[in-house]
């Protein structure tokens, strides 16, 4: 690639009305920004692009209000000496269509390559070799995809490559029937063609409409079944129709890969990033052998406020947000435990997740058991929502309890309104 | 004066405990079930005890050889070949009750623990002149049990009504008796029930009296009645004699704890917790409504309640143990583990949680 070239990022955020199944961590922060191992969703990926050479620009582009990203924004753009914007749609266009609806801006540099990722993937993002795969294709698009089990494929986008030139040979969105084990990883690659293929859909979709609209009264009865012509899937209306006509491309990865759907999967993506940052950023990890510090088993990620008891134990897999406080023989197991959460002395919290300002009690117990550890069940992982209190002595196993709730009784199995 | 302790079987309903020794041998309170039921006849002058036993007298007898020195008392056993049901053991122990001296002798139930007010019992009976006596108790649900109908001044019992559908009278046979060695006479060697064919033919001919029982009663032959019955006990050496009361800035409500155990540092301990022989409770751990026996090591911030852990058992650091989780001998729950009702036989690991009440073979 010529240096003199530019690249820019767009992450995909998604708007309030997407984040349902994270309920009910999503009445309190947009998804993007809930932590995992310690760092807010969106700064995965954001961290990820900093390793693409010849940057300019990250486009974080969503339905949330600009208010909830804006401390966001200006903070990792100080911290990455990048500039990452913020572009708020008017409502929702597909993901196709939301780059589309900011294209002056996205091209405002004259990039080169536009690099598309979803906020919701979590993975190692391989963006430069993506980016070299990509030029050697020469084709329009790259995307990253990832072999899977037959049995979960159909959750996904699957779709054949050819397995020499590797070029996109067909795809089909969550099909009913197997189609092949190779997934789309929701991250890819473009040059500026791009938008010229979603303004085709658009184009087109516009004419049929019309044509409909003036044939028959029928058509106007399932009028409301057809797309605006603004709104533009990437999977269904261009990646389908453009396989086998080489122009897209794919990257295999063998790496980790998820995506976050629900709180339970959050747990585990937070395993996962921890799991990374031994390769990528050792020194986010905590370290204790119980003198000073707490003991720490496995990837830990405390925050530099958070106040942990030296006799607590720790690990594997916990994250501990700001200004947590861990009290004395405390016990925490693969957990993630958000800001301001008050945990007294001798409780135990396994495989969940506590919410913001929520209190346990001592001796408390918060923990979920799944047979399988299963962490897509709907009670596979318990979750507390914001300002939850746990009393003294009280054990809350494989439930999920909405924010400003006080348990005074032990409760199994539930979902506590 | 002379006393039979109806023992009876293999303590099934007390299992996973009565596994590893007879149930008259399960602790209670620190201290073997039967040891209470013998120290407080030897309190009310008795002599000499036997135990009508049907399983194990070799490790009874042994067990005992030790008491019958310290608290100068002889304790013989009478083995029933066949089960006799509630009198018949003591037709076949006749010949070991039975003295010149004429004097009334005591049965009592092995499962039962109360107060024993057998002095009172032993006044009571002199001062009716009747031929046998009994300790009634009154109960909440008299429908579950046998009610004894009896004359409201004198005691005298009328009559007995099994399980009554309808309210007959609140108090129930307590399993405490004082008899003349002329019942003896009514009992044949077979099968037989006291309370079904004897006692109704004694209230016939108006020789049978009942005392109502002051203070607590409970049949502890099942774990939760056995929890229960440890506050009640509690409870009542609260008011007669506190000193043996755990205290400290650590213990809430009843706790006794043996001299030999050792307590960590910022431990909760009670209420209605006994803790016994050396047992090891390391720091930050939680103990309410629980009884931990001899031998037993309790990790680090674990917390145990409405449980009882068998001898020489271990909970490890951060377990939550509760919910009538019973632990039989020897059995070794992991760290971070939670049992939630497990009922645990002898010499286990447990390594996976207990979600839910069950038995683990």
């Amino acid at each position: 690639m010529d240096s003199s070239e530019k690249v820019v990022a767009v992450i995909m955020v998604g708007g309030p009305t997407k984040g349902t199944r994270f309920r009910p961590l999503s009445f309190n922060t947009p998804k993007p920004l809930f932590p995992l191992a310690g760092q807010p969703m969106v700064h995965h990926p954001i961290s990820a692009c900093k390793r693409i050479p010849n940057l300019a620009q990250i486009y974080l582009i969503g339905f949330h209000e600009e208010r909830e990203f804006a401390l966001y924004v200006s903070s990792i753009s100080n911290e990455l000496k990048l500039p990452v914007r913020y572009l708020k749609e008017d409502k929702p266009h597909g993901s196709a269509g939301g780059l589309y609806y900011f294209r002056d801006i996205i091209m405002e540099d004259s990039p080169s390559h536009i690099f598309l990722l979803n906020c919701d993937v979590c993975c190692s993002f391989p963006l430069p070799s993506m980016l070299d795969a990509h030029i050697k294709y020469g084709g329009m698009g790259t995307m990253l995809v990832i072999k899977v089990s037959a049995e979960s494929a159909n959750q996904f986008g699957e779709l054949v490559a050819d397995p020499d030139t590797h070029e996109l040979l067909h795809y089909t969105e969550k099909p009913e029937t197997f189609v092949s084990d190779l997934i789309n990883c929701g991250v890819y690659i473009f040059t500026p063609d791009i938008f010229n293929a979603i303004e085709d859909v658009s184009t087109n979709r516009e004419g049929r409409a019309n044509l409909r609209r003036l044939s028959s009264f029928e058509a106007l009865q399932s009028a409301t079944r057809i797309l605006p012509k603004d709104f533009v899937r990437l999977d269904q209306d261009i990646l389908s129709p453009l396989a086998g006509k080489k122009k897209l491309y794919t990257y295999e990865t063998n790496d980790f890969w998820e995506q976050i759907k629900t709180p339970g999967l959050s747990l585990k993506c937070s395993e996962l990033y921890l799991a990374q940052f031994r390769y990528t950023s050792s020194h986010l990890l905590a370290s204790g052998d119980g003198e000073k510090n707490a003991k720490i088993v496995g990837d830990v990620y405390i925050h530099p406020s958070a106040k942990v008891h030296p006799s607590a134990k720790i690990g594997p897999n916990v994250s501990i947000s700001a200004n947590v406080r861990v009290g004395a023989g405390v016990r925490l197991i693969g957990c993630i435990i958000l800001d301001d959460v008050e945990i007294k002395e001798n409780a135990v919290v396994i495989n969940s997740i506590v919410g913001w300002k929520s209190s346990l009690g001592r001796w408390s117990r918060v923990q979920a058991c799944s047979a399988d550890g299963d962490y897509n069940a709907k009670l596979g992982i318990t979750i507390l929502g914001e300002a939850v209190t746990v009393e003294d002595e009280v054990v809350v196993i494989n439930s999920i309890v909405l924010p400003h709730k006080i348990l005074n009784v032990s409760v199994q199995d539930e979902i506590i309104l | 004066m002379k006393a039979l302790i109806l023992v009876g079987g293999f303590g099934t309903r007390l299992r996973p405990l009565t596994l590893s020794v007879p149930k008259p041998l399960v602790d209670f309170a620190n201290k073997p079930m039967i040891l209470h039921q013998i120290e407080a006849l030897k309190a009310a002058g008795v002599t000499e005890v036997v135990l009508a036993i049907n399983y194990q007298p070799e490790v009874m007898l042994n067990f005992l050889k030790d008491f019958e020195a310290k608290l100068g008392i002889k304790i013989s056993c009478s083995q029933e070949t066949e089960p006799l049901g509630t009198a018949g053991p003591l037709a076949l122990a006749r010949d070991k009750l039975i003295d010149e001296s004429g004097e009334p002798f005591f049965v009592l139930n092995s499962d039962v623990i109360s107060d024993y007010p057998l002095k009172e019992m032993i006044e009571f009976h002199k001062s009716h002149g009747g031929e046998a006596s009994i300790m009634v108790t009154k109960v909440d649900e008299p429908s579950k049990y046998g009610v004894v109908v009896t004359e409201e001044t004198t005691g005298q019992v009328e009559k007995f009504v099994e399980k009554p559908k309808l309210f007959v009278g609140n108090k129930i046979n307590a399993g405490i008796y004082l008899l003349n060695p002329s019942v003896l006479d009514r009992i044949e060697l077979r099968p037989t029930s006291i309370e079904k064919e004897i006692f109704p033919k004694i209230a016939a001919e108006k020789k049978l009296y009942a005392m109502v029982l002051p203070g607590f009663w409970m049949d502890i032959g099942q774990p939760r009645d056995y929890i229960t019955g440890l506050r009640l006990y509690l409870e009542s050496l609260r008011k007669k004699s506190s000193s043996k009361l755990a205290i400290g800035s650590n213990i809430v409500g009843n706790v006794i704890v043996d001299e030999t155990a050792k307590i960590g540092e910022g431990c909760l301990i009670g209420p209605d917790v006994a803790i016994g022989p050396g047992c090891i409770v390391e720091s930050g751990v939680r103990l309410s409504r629980c009884t931990v026996m001899r031998g037993v090591r309790i990790k680090k911030h674990a917390c145990i309640s409405s449980s009882i852990i068998g001898w020489h058992s271990t909970v490890g650091q951060w377990a939550r143990v509760e919910n009538m989780t019973i632990l039989g001998e020897d059995v070794h729950v992991c760290d971070e583990i939670y049992s939630n009702g497990g009922v645990v036989l002898p010499h286990k690991e447990i390594k996976t949680n207990i979600l839910k009440p069950e038995i683990v073979m």
